[in-house]
């Protein structure tokens, strides 16, 4: 067994990766709870607005550019899909709106495998400035780009449920989650309400899309299937709780890497999503029943 | 209401909890079909071609400039992997420019040459009806520039049973272990060897070996092993899950693993070396070993453009073909002309696999220029056979196949290190040692180390 100091590099690792998998994860929650989507395109449209910005990084342009090209282009086809398709699919079951969402991303995906080929053994890489800076803690070395990670995390985290309870928006949100026909009786403007948290969530999988491109790989197998993460913490947290999201997506990427200096475990460390979804999904029923009765009585 | 809105979510929850399985069991779900194309005579020039040929022409590549072959095509056939994030069509696609360049100048004796690729998912049932629609519809006589995964270990006996004898670029452990497989490249384990080889002469005092989980790991790993043992150097053997999605773990453990005088040798594709290489940059990793190395792979001037000029004189790749950057020999000359004429379909322009189809191309051309008679599976594969000591041009060594139990003629090899955006050769032309078993077998059942070419 590896001793303490043996763990402490992969902290820092772990926590900037679960950061991103809650901001991405809190994409999820918000788009399901306003429109009954679980995006599954989520990593794929990150993917795509990161190797955009690459072949425009290529092309000369500047730095900041490229970035807000890839949120644009992520937040545009999030946008896009929901506006068109949206509508059509809003009254169908809930399996049949997420399958949809994986029609679009095996799109992308054979887009960006005929765009950005990878025979020849091209290697492409997305990185940014806040790499080549950072500071030591202990032995741990820590860039800024783990440190915004992590922090945009939190932030999107705390941002996102201030931005439901309090605003206007975010209450029609939240009214549409438990039932869409009474709200728009009500009066709230749904189709638009809809577009602004197809938005909301496309413009999350631009930022995932650049901060994963740098943290992990500019790669649109990697990239489009990283989602996977974020959505066992989606999973943990029953598509409800953006604040369960958030833990659940921190423990999943800090269990992940603190598993990597134990030899027996290292090559296994990749089912960490799997086996804590699993889990949840197996002791949380119960208490979930028991929690709506409560609510009922 | 309230139970419905849980019944709905709840169905929610299952169909995610499918999709993840799903995508868990994604890398090896490809089924798509295989297919075929005819030979191409595009002269389009390669967009992606940045080289500059000094004055070379592409006439040069037939022995009738000019005149371009019109009589019954001689059909030869190919298969490759073509997948996301593994595609190595460019080896076949660069052998078919070389093909289309010889029917411009007159073929062979007046007949052009037809390549057949098909493509493959690395599925074993795919690959054999791949091999079988080569022979039994597209009738191929002869089998030039495969490249895949696990072709050699699923059609070796079929070949073998048919009189076959493969000329490829290999992967698997049956292209170099087998009478009927001979290689241009000298494949993952003993580039691994020459990369470690190259760690141990430097008087690295420990080696860290990492390469991708996938079948075939522990036949590889052997070769390094094996030196290591007889350097009396430890060695920690890794695997790695590919895609890699926690790379900065990754580079801290091998760093940890290999202390401040060891090495980190890497066996991975160039995109997966290189999350690696930058994470450790990014971490401040790259000094904390005395080097790092890498396997064949890692040889492109993407990966050092990427990597940028920290890393000059701090990675040494192996190369098992000559270097194209700074070399400026006839047949690079021809090669750089080919691709830009030719290529069009070989998307990554100047590099191993390129160089790999191309050396092929000019090893069966040659073979088939010795025919006097038919071109029938007798005589081609004979020819292929009996190919002796030819210069290819991008080896250290005269190529041979030969009637040897294996086959490894390509054993000698170069380092480069990345050199401000480019790959420049750090150690010229040296032996794979013969501590490893297969080559020591090898050099056994072919004499000696093959011959260096004159010229």
């Amino acid at each position: 067994m590896p001793s303490w100091s043996d763990f402490e590099p992969f902290i820092v690792s772990g926590l900037a990766l679960g950061g991103v998998y809650a901001l991405s994860g809190v994409g999820l929650v918000v788009l399901y709870r306003a429109t009954g989507v679980l995006y599954l395109a989520f990593g794929a449209v990150g993917a795509m607005g990161a190797l955009t910005a690459w072949s425009l990084g290529q092309a000369g342009a500047p730095g900041w550019l490229t970035w807000l090209v890839c949120i644009a282009v992520a937040a545009a086809i999030t946008l896009a899909y929901g506006v068109l398709f949206g509508p059509a699919l809003a009254k169908r079951d809930p399996l049949v709106k997420a399958v949809a969402t994986i029609g679009l991303t095996l799109i992308l995906y054979g887009l960006m495998d005929l765009l950005w080929t990878t025979s020849g053994g091209e290697a492409r890489s997305l990185t940014l400035p806040s790499d080549n800076g950072g500071f030591s803690v202990g032995q741990i070395q820590v860039n800024w780009t783990q440190v915004i990670a992590l922090g945009a995390g939190v932030v999107l985290t705390v941002g996102t449920g201030l931005f439901l309870r309090f605003t206007k928006l975010g209450t029609a949100m939240r009214a549409m989650a438990n039932d869409r026909e009474i709200t728009a009786t009500l009066g709230v403007p749904v189709r638009r309400v809809e577009a602004a948290a197809w938005l909301g969530c496309g413009v999350l999988a631009g930022i995932a899309g650049l901060l994963l491109a740098d943290l992990v790989a500019l790669d649109a197998t990697t990239l489009t299937f990283l989602v996977i993460s974020s959505l066992a913490a989606v999973l943990i947290a029953r598509l409800r709780s953006i604040t369960i999201t958030f833990v659940a997506a921190i423990v999943i990427g800090l269990l992940h890497d603190l598993l990597t200096p134990i030899t027996s475990l290292t090559n296994y460390r990749d089912m960490t999503p799997f086996v804590l979804a699993a889990a949840a999904l197996l002791v949380m029923p119960r208490s979930q029943v028991m929690a709506q009765s409560r609510e009922e009585a | 209401m309230k139970a419905n809105i849980l019944s709905a979510r709840r169905t929610i929850v299952v169909a995610a909890a499918i999709a993840i399985a799903a995508a868990g069991c994604s890398s090896s779900s490809s089924s798509s079909s295989s297919s075929s194309s005819s030979s191409s005579t595009s002269s389009t020039p390669a967009s992606t071609s940045t080289a500059s040929t000094s004055a070379v022409s592409t006439t040069q590549c037939g022995t009738k400039p000019g005149v371009a072959a019109t009589g019954t095509p001689i059909a030869l056939g190919a298969i490759a992997t073509n997948q996301p994030g593994t595609s190595f069509t460019d080896i076949p696609n660069m052998a078919n420019a070389y093909f289309a360049c010889v029917n411009a100048n007159g073929g062979i004796n007046g007949h052009p040459i037809k390549l057949y690729i098909a493509t493959e998912q690395t599925n074993p049932a795919q690959i054999a009806a791949d091999a079988k629609q080569l022979v039994q519809t597209d009738k191929v006589v002869g089998i030039i520039g495969n490249t895949s995964i696990i072709e050699c270990s699923v059609d070796s006996s079929y070949w073998q049973k048919l009189g076959y004898y493969i000329i490829d670029s290999g992967i698997a452990p049956e292209c170099y272990s087998t009478p009927n497989s001979a290689a241009i490249n000298m494949g993952p384990r003993y580039s691994s060897d020459g990369a470690v080889q190259y760690a141990l002469a430097q008087h690295a005092s420990k080696i860290v070996f990492d390469q991708s989980n996938v079948p075939g790991t522990g036949y590889i790993a052997a070769g390094p092993a094996a030196l290591a043992k007889a350097g009396n150097v430890p060695i920690v053997q890794l695997t790695e899950n590919v895609p890699i999605s926690d790379a900065d773990s990754v580079a801290i453990k091998e760093v940890d693993d290999a202390g401040p005088n060891g090495a980190v040798i890497l066996n991975f594709t160039p995109p997966e070396a290189l999350v690696i290489l930058q994470a450790a940059q990014k971490l401040g990793l790259e000094d904390h070993v005395k080097l790092w190395g890498c396997s064949t792979p890692c040889n492109t001037d993407f990966l050092a453009q990427s990597l940028g000029a920290k890393w000059n004189n701090k990675l040494f790749v192996n190369a098992e073909l000559t270097p194209p950057d700074v070399t400026n020999t006839t047949t690079m000359n021809l090669y750089k002309a080919i691709l830009k004429q030719y290529g069009s379909a070989v998307s990554g322009g100047i590099g191993s696999f390129s160089q790999f189809g191309f050396a092929e191309a000019e090893i069966a051309v040659h073979a088939l220029e010795t025919i006097t008679g038919a071109y029938t599976v007798a005589s081609v594969n004979a020819a292929f056979k009996g190919v002796t000591n030819f210069n290819t041009g991008m080896t250290c060594q005269l190529w041979t196949y030969g009637s040897y139990p294996l086959h490894i003629p390509n054993n000698e090899d170069y380092t480069v290190t990345p050199d401000n955006g480019k790959m420049v050769t750090a150690q010229g032309c040296t032996l794979i040692s013969s501590i490893d078993p297969q080559i020591a077998q090898y050099r056994s059942a072919a004499g000696t180390a093959a011959l260096a070419p004159t010229s």
